[in-house]
């Protein structure tokens, strides 16, 4: 559309897209105020805008006991992150190959969060946050890579089996969750692997296949043959073409379906609700505060929000252009 | 691409949706034909098609299924104007896009579980909408089934019309500039350039959109079960939240298994025409 000159129009315009960005957000913000207030201030019955900030409802949701070296260790653990980052991000300047670096980074990771529980007195909540990085990690890895393989194949293939199969995950992807829930909980039942991340895993990267591979073929779609088969006639095997030629290209669209994959097993409820005990992801311990009567549960509850939020709002900062050119991508061409 | 290739190729992700996706609906259907509980989970005993029979003349599945049916009818079109009118004022801007974009991603893409606890805790003895309508309007909020139900809706809406939003605007970017433009040579207002360039561009999205919605919509849980948890005295089930409720708190897991695979058919005989459609698309491509 062409855009008015109408200085009026204009401000109206502005003013009514910063009226649904405060809406957006405001639930966020005030969430966040009520964080860092006391139990007594939080409850307070005219809400406060002036209070004392003060960070003990995150100490309470994380920690058993706070040790008296917290600051020292907390910037020591900022700035081993920070260093990873860093030379993550700036690998390919490094003297040695990316690889290298990404998987030690990871390793260092890793590493980091097995070892602070042995560090420090760590609540349950930290447990419930370790289990969603098992799971959410195991889920993309696995997704991604053999969702990268059938959404290659489908691509190129030209057989009628490759419709058959497109049209039964298009299905696949609407229909309710129940319907698959509970016959995963029979088989858990009965082979004993409920509670277990693996049985998370394995359902969640079934569920989130469709999808996947829908995403990923509209990607592949996009290459020109030409290239792969340059490569073939020049003696590589076709897996050989497609890890060397083919994924470097679609890469920026691997990344936009990883995010969402990523989204889809970090936000999902039902599955762990229904298939762990004890085992929770972050979602379904949070959700043992709402709408609870104890008015401590008010604080702790905001401060679980914000913390589960938080990677959200980096993923924001950091992927907004690839999120939004997956949804795009997803409704153009899907 | 030789068939073997492509078996090879797709052969990991056709196990996992054949075993966990194909089978185990399949599965429920034979589960549904038995009684069972928590307790006999390895003995489940075998009762023919009387758990479907229940479900259909369960009042409350049906009161589910009526209030799934009003969220749908309500939720969807407001989220489908109000997406394309938010759409079209982005549209308009150039500066401060991309922080617009970022608040309306949040709520989209933030823990569903998250976004409804927000939305509820704002009602709670010391939520900002208690003390509105307590200090400003002088009245009491209730938590009432009509008024839960208004707060799932207006939650609906806050969180799902981003989405719209966002693909279409993304639809806008594509809009031919000359067509706009011979258009208001013609003499066109803006509401009939809408009317008859910008609307008919976006007509397949529009369809696309529509049927996410109406998939999410009928599936709807998350938000629902959060916002109405803990609180039987008002009823605002959708189908999948009473669905579960028989499962997992009446722990009736053969009729659980029997309303999943109704439902399952509910929304199957909607898709068949797009199904169909889609299939015509593919195989048009292949030729």
């Amino acid at each position: 559309m062409r855009r008015t000159r109408n200085p009026y129009i204009r401000a109206a315009i502005y003013l009514a897209l910063g009226f649904v960005a405060v809406y957006s957000v405001f639930p966020f913000l005030w969430t966040a105020m009520q964080s860092v207030k006391t139990v007594r201030e939080a409850n307070s019955r005219t809400p406060r805008l002036f209070f004392e900030v003060t960070w003990e409802n995150y100490s309470t949701l994380w920690l058993e006991s706070t040790p008296e070296n917290l600051t020292t260790l907390s910037l020591t653990v900022l700035v081993i992150i920070g260093v990873v980052v860093t030379a993550m991000v700036f690998a390919e300047r490094l003297p040695v190959p990316r690889w290298v670096v990404y998987w030690l980074g990871m390793a260092v990771f890793a590493f980091i969060l097995w070892q602070i529980p042995r560090i420090v007195d760590t609540a349950e909540f930290y447990d419930y946050f370790l289990n969603t990085v098992i799971v959410t990690v195991g889920t993309l890895i696995v997704s991604i890579t053999i969702g990268c393989l059938a959404g290659y194949a489908l691509a190129r293939y030209g057989g009628m089996a490759g419709a058959i199969i497109l049209i039964a995950a298009l299905a696949f992807r609407a229909l309710p969750r129940l319907a698959f829930i509970f016959p995963y909980l029979w088989i858990g039942q009965v082979t004993g692997l409920i509670n277990t991340h693996l049985l998370l895993i394995v359902t969640l990267v079934a569920i989130n296949q469709p999808f996947t591979i829908w995403m990923l073929r509209s990607f592949f779609r996009d290459v020109p043959r030409e290239l792969e088969e340059s490569a073939m006639v020049d003696g590589a095997s076709r897996l050989t073409a497609f890890r060397k030629v083919v994924v470097p290209i679609v890469w920026p669209g691997i990344i936009s379906t990883s995010l969402f994959t990523l989204l889809l097993a970090y936000n999902e409820f039902l599955l762990p609700r229904v298939l762990t005990q004890t085992n929770w992801t972050l979602p379904v311990a949070i959700s043992q505060f709402a709408g609870g009567e104890d008015p401590a549960h008010v604080t702790l509850a905001a401060a679980g929000a914000v913390s589960i939020t938080l990677p959200i709002i980096f993923l924001i900062i950091f992927f907004q252009r690839q999120l939004v050119r997956g949804l795009a991508a997803g409704a153009v061409k899907g | 691409m030789q068939r073997k290739t492509f078996y090879g190729f797709s052969a990991p992700s056709l196990v996992m949706m054949g075993a966990l996706m194909a089978f185990p609906l399949i599965m429920s259907i034979w589960l549904g034909m038995n009684f069972m509980t928590f307790r006999n989970i390895q003995t489940p005993e075998f009762i023919w098609f009387r758990n479907y029979g229940e479900v259909l003349t369960d009042p409350q599945f049906w009161q589910s299924m009526r209030f799934t049916l009003i969220y749908m009818a309500v939720t969807i079109p407001i989220q489908l104007g109000v997406g394309f009118g938010i759409a079209l004022l982005l549209d308009q801007v150039t500066r401060l896009r991309g922080l617009f974009m970022a608040a309306l991603l949040l709520p989209f893409i933030v823990v569903p579980v998250v976004g409804a606890m927000l939305f509820r805790s704002m009602f709670d003895p010391s939520g900002i909408i208690t003390w509105f309508f307590r200090d400003i309007l002088d009245q009491r909020f209730f938590f009432t089934e009509g008024s839960i139900k208004a707060v799932i809706i207006i939650h609906a809406l806050w969180y799902i019309t981003p989405f719209v939003v966002i693909v279409l605007f993304a639809g806008l970017q594509s809009l031919p500039s000359d067509q706009i433009e011979a258009a208001e040579v013609d003499g066109a207002k803006w509401y009939q350039s809408i009317r008859y360039v910008v609307i008919p561009h976006l007509r397949s999205l529009f369809l696309f959109i529509s049927l996410m919605l109406i998939m999410d919509a009928y599936r709807v849980f998350d938000s629902v079960f959060v916002l109405t948890g803990n609180n039987p005295i008002f009823k605002a089930d959708t189908v999948q939240v009473y669905n579960f409720e028989v499962g997992l708190q009446v722990q009736r897991l053969g009729k659980a298994n029997a309303m999943a695979v109704l439902t399952v058919i509910g929304v199957l005989i909607v898709l068949v025409p797009f199904l169909i459609m889609t299939y015509r698309n593919q195989i048009a491509e292949r030729e």
